[in-house]
């Protein structure tokens, strides 16, 4: 049984290197736009990111991922993963991809952070909406006005078709 | 339960779950690659349907360009042309362009090409397939240039039967747009100002027209070929050493004592202007403001969530709204008059002129015919080459009057003046000759100006018919036969010209 036991160990220690290696997992170490573009799925995003106000200012983590402290940003990562690994082995996502309200929190504090000057009045401010979410600051989603941004207005995974993904 | 069993059962739960992803992973890369995968697209393929396999919006919307099929006789239009072309291929012959669908049908089918019987007949250089067919960089390339640019234009007959098209602007592997015509970056350098080096990509949405929009001539160059046999080249050459202004150009030719004909009426060294687009487009305040020809002739149109550049290249005026209503503010109708208005501008100083330089010509034949010598004649031949080119360059680029209206009509202003100058010193000479009041003849049909001029239209006509009728058939079952002809971009043509009825 104790040899079973080490065969299953070290089958589960290959498995893992090789989930590693095929999902090139180490690169998601990094900060590059182009890692998130490992899966196709994400091609329409980094396509309309591309011909968008934000592609010189701001990449995909600087968005999507807290900056407000590393550790914070390690576990969203690893949420991220565990997330994203599971939609795709077992397939639960459509064409209309949707954020979370957690992913939306965050890019919320990112547009924030960026553009703290032009609206930090309107974040004070907005104690005084009458209909707010709870789970972004402010209470109301920058994107509920800035719908285009960066993503353009048309969501669907289909809409950049033909779309050669070049760097 | 012993701890090694555990530990397996705890392995077999997370080998499970991981090799479940894996096998996802390695699924959507297969797909992946699939997308990614670029169109494999053969090298200067000049077949504009195997591009449109893969591109099938833009080579649709190219094909669109079928659509703007009649014929406009400028000839019958402006019979003072005939009379300001004699002894010249466009006095034959002078439509105005239609769609890129059509742009080799009407180079083989214009009287200006005239009727080859084979290879080494006809009256014009291989030159004049240059800006016609991606066969053209594919030949140059498989030939040289200056080998192409050898021989009669009948000698590449079999080989050149494809419509510009994909090839022409794109590279086969990246869709990059790429210039094909190496004499566009020659002239871009020797002019100085804008090298190609150091084109952006907004600039090449001009530079991919301007290898065919410009102003060019065939530069005589001798060259000795492997068999130790001498022989000349007529190269495509843009004039560009001094400038891309008229005056610049004027220079340049002067310079080179370059004649692109001897008016056979006068007797005139003449120049031509081909269609100089892109040196007045920059002048203008569309070009100045860093806009391409692109950006209004082939505007980003959407279908859905997809967008793509229109690629039935026409007048912006029919797709106002993707086009001038995309900067400006104001309504369809508005930019229509404006428009109008600046064409009526353009039509006025061009007719002045097309009259004032068609009158000169004609009254100095009859200088000529009354025995003037060549010391009297030169400074008004040299005033009417200078006239008739200006002119020229003004108005050969059909959108010039809308490009660069201000330098359109000081251009044209200066022509007028030119040609004036000619006639008032020919008036002198005709008075020495005791003909002080002649008045040019009547040349105020296309008909008249023709026999005018002493152009056998009708021979023209019968022997172009049977050039239509043999060697241009045998020409597309030559290339259907070597597998580079596509069927598909003749599809529907029917057989149009100013002469046939």
């Amino acid at each position: 049984m104790k040899i079973v036991a080490t065969c299953s160990v070290v089958a589960a220690l290959i498995v893992f290197g090789y989930l590693v290696a095929e999902s090139q997992m180490l690169s998601y170490l990094s900060s590059e736009p182009e890692v998130c573009i490992t899966c196709h799925t994400m091609n329409t995003h980094y396509a309309t990111w591309q011909h968008s106000s934000h592609r010189a200012e701001a990449t995909c983590v600087d968005c999507h991922l807290p900056q407000d402290s590393f550790t914070k940003k390690m576990f969203a990562k690893a949420r991220d993963g565990f997330n994203h690994s599971k939609a795709m082995t077992f397939s639960t996502y459509g064409a209309n991809l949707r954020i979370s309200d957690d992913a939306a929190s965050r890019i919320q504090e990112n547009c924030i952070r960026c553009h703290d000057s032009l609206v930090s009045q309107m974040v004070e401010n907005a104690q005084r909406y009458s209909r707010t979410s709870s789970h972004v600051r402010g209470g109301r989603m920058c994107w509920d006005c800035h719908r285009g941004v960066p993503h353009g207005v048309t969501r669907n995974l289909s809409a950049t078709q033909q779309n050669f993904v070049h760097n | 339960m012993k701890k090694s069993t555990i530990i397996t059962i705890l392995c077999v739960v997370a080998i499970v779950p991981m090799l479940m992803l894996v096998f996802s992973i390695k699924e959507a890369k297969a797909v992946q690659n699939e997308i990614n995968a670029t169109p494999e697209i053969a090298k200067l393929e000049p077949r504009s349907y195997e591009w449109g396999k893969h591109y099938p919006r833009q080579y649709g919307s190219y094909m669109q360009t079928e659509e703007s099929s009649e014929i406009l006789d400028v000839l019958e239009e402006n019979p003072a042309l005939v009379i300001m072309w004699a002894g010249y291929g466009f006095s034959k012959d002078y439509n105005a362009p239609r769609g890129h669908f059509y742009i080799l049908e009407d180079n083989i089918n214009t009287l200006r090409t005239g009727a080859p019987v084979d290879m080494k007949t006809g009256p014009m250089p291989t030159a004049c397939w240059a800006c016609k067919s991606p066969d053209v960089p594919r030949l140059i390339d498989k030939m040289g240039e200056t080998d192409f640019f050898t021989g009669k234009w009948a000698r590449h007959g079999g080989e050149i039967v494809n419509p510009v098209g994909c090839a022409d602007c794109h590279d086969n592997e990246t869709m990059a747009l790429t210039v094909t015509r190496d004499w566009l970056k020659r002239g871009l350098d020797a002019e100085g100002s804008r090298p190609f080096a150091k084109a952006t990509h907004q600039d090449m949405r001009t530079l991919v027209c301007a290898q065919c929009h410009s102003e060019y001539y065939f530069k005589a160059t001798k060259w000795t070929d492997e068999n130790g046999e001498e022989k000349v080249a007529k190269v495509v050459t843009y004039p560009w050493d001094e400038g891309t202004s008229a005056e610049e150009i004027e220079k340049y030719y002067d310079d080179r004592d370059f004649v692109d004909w001897t008016h056979k009426l006068s007797k005139t060294p003449m120049l031509k202007a081909q269609h100089p687009g892109y040196e007045t487009f920059i002048t203008g305040v569309h070009g100045k403001n860093g806009l391409a020809c692109a950006d209004c002739h082939m505007p980003y149109v959407r279908e859905g969530g997809v967008k793509y550049s229109n690629h039935k290249v026409q007048s912006p005026l029919e797709d106002i709204a993707n086009t001038c209503l995309n900067c400006h503010s104001g309504t369809e109708d508005e930019f229509t008059s404006t428009v109008e208005r600046k064409l009526e501008r353009k039509e006025e100083l061009h007719r002045m002129a097309m009259s004032v330089l068609a009158k000169a010509h004609l009254e100095a034949a009859k200088a000529w015919e009354l025995g003037a010598t060549d010391e009297e004649m030169a400074p008004i031949l040299q005033d009417i080459r200078h006239g008739q080119w200006r002119w020229d360059y003004a108005i050969a680029a059909h959108g010039s009057f809308f490009h660069a209206p201000e330098e359109t009509l000081r251009v044209l202003g200066s022509a007028i003046n030119q040609g004036q100058d000619a006639r008032i010193k020919l008036r002198i000479v005709l008075a020495k000759y005791d003909a002080a009041d002649y008045e040019a003849p009547d040349f105020s049909s296309k008909e008249k100006a023709q026999v005018l001029i002493g152009l056998p239209f009708d021979q023209l006509v019968d022997e172009k018919n049977e050039f239509l009728t043999g060697l241009k058939q045998e020409w597309f079952v030559e290339g259907e036969e070597k597998g580079i002809y596509d069927p598909r971009s003749r599809e529907g043509m029917k057989l149009k010209t100013s002469y046939i009825e």
